[in-house]
């Protein structure tokens, strides 16, 4: 890239910022970060997406917004999988902390299942796997069910689903 | 999440709003982009921005040699900070409930 520096906080207005800097300064970092090769050139690659944004598949049960009204330090920590031909007509994006409109009108915004479709089409990724996955990304106080169960599960699930790499966006 | 699934054996790359968060966190690979909350890949129907977006990401395999590696990606967005809308329609419970704490 160019030398751009990102602004992480251009977007959020002054309070969000101190909000946040405050998290990530109460926290204590780990001690190692994990780290897995790639198998494949990107060519050959299956590629899984994941979002944060509570989308999930009409007919599937929507995040859970009504818990967290009533105890805002709760979030839910369930996931959901969101299959690679859904459109925004199959999906409903349930989270309090963001405009839902945008990804309710194009789920590309944070799960670009087109993009990936598109790629795969001009040969730069191997193929798509058959599953991608919505988290809601507010977790409260408590994150453990969250990085204890579900992440497992998910990891367990793009096993299963022979992904070899992982696309991650916080929304 | 990411260190989850990069420890099951899945390398992962994190697309990145608050990629500050990385030194609280500890994720594998970050691409950090600079768009608002909601749209980490575009605009709503910029398919050319989000594709772009996408494939940077991707990118990230090849470029990051060791853990922890951050790339700032040099997307523009097309409206300044004032004209940018994403938060929720009501605020959200957790600022409600700090609000009427006093701890905001």
């Amino acid at each position: 890239m160019s030398g751009h520096r990102v602004d992480a906080f251009r977007f959020t207005g002054r309070l969000i910022k101190k909000i946040i800097l405050e998290a990530i300064e109460s926290t204590t970092p780990p001690t190692s970060i994990p780290w897995a090769v790639p198998a494949k050139p990107l060519v050959e690659s299956r590629v899984a997406l994941l979002t944060t944004a509570g989308i999930s598949m009409r007919g599937d049960p929507p995040f859970d917004m009504e818990t967290e009204r009533n105890n805002p330090t709760w979030g839910d920590p369930s996931w959901r999988k969101i299959r690679f031909d859904a459109t925004h007509n199959d999906i409903v994006a349930n989270h309090l902390h963001i405009d839902t409109t945008y990804i309710e009108n194009d789920i590309n915004v944070a799960l670009p299942l087109l993009p990936l479709r598109d790629l795969i089409t001009m040969g730069v990724v191997g193929s798509s796997a058959p599953n991608h996955y919505s988290i809601m990304g507010f977790q409260g106080v408590d994150s453990r069910t969250l990085e204890n169960v579900s992440a497992p599960e998910i990891a367990q699930a793009m096993q299963n689903d022979e992904v070899d790499l992982a696309i991650l966006a916080p929304v | 999440m990411a260190r989850k699934i990069e420890k099951a054996g899945i390398p992962t790359v994190t697309v990145n709003l608050i990629w500050e968060f990385q030194r609280a966190l500890g994720m594998p690979r970050v691409a950090a982009v600079e768009h608002p909350f909601g749209r980490p890949y575009g605009e709503v129907a910029d398919r050319a921005t989000q594709t772009a977006v996408l494939r940077a990401a991707l990118d990230v395999f090849a470029s990051a040699k060791q853990p922890g590696h951050v790339a700032h990606l040099d997307f523009i967005w097309h409206q300044e900070p004032r004209q940018t809308r994403w938060h929720p329609q009501e605020p959200a419970p957790i600022i409600r409930f700090m609000k009427e704490q006093g701890r905001i």
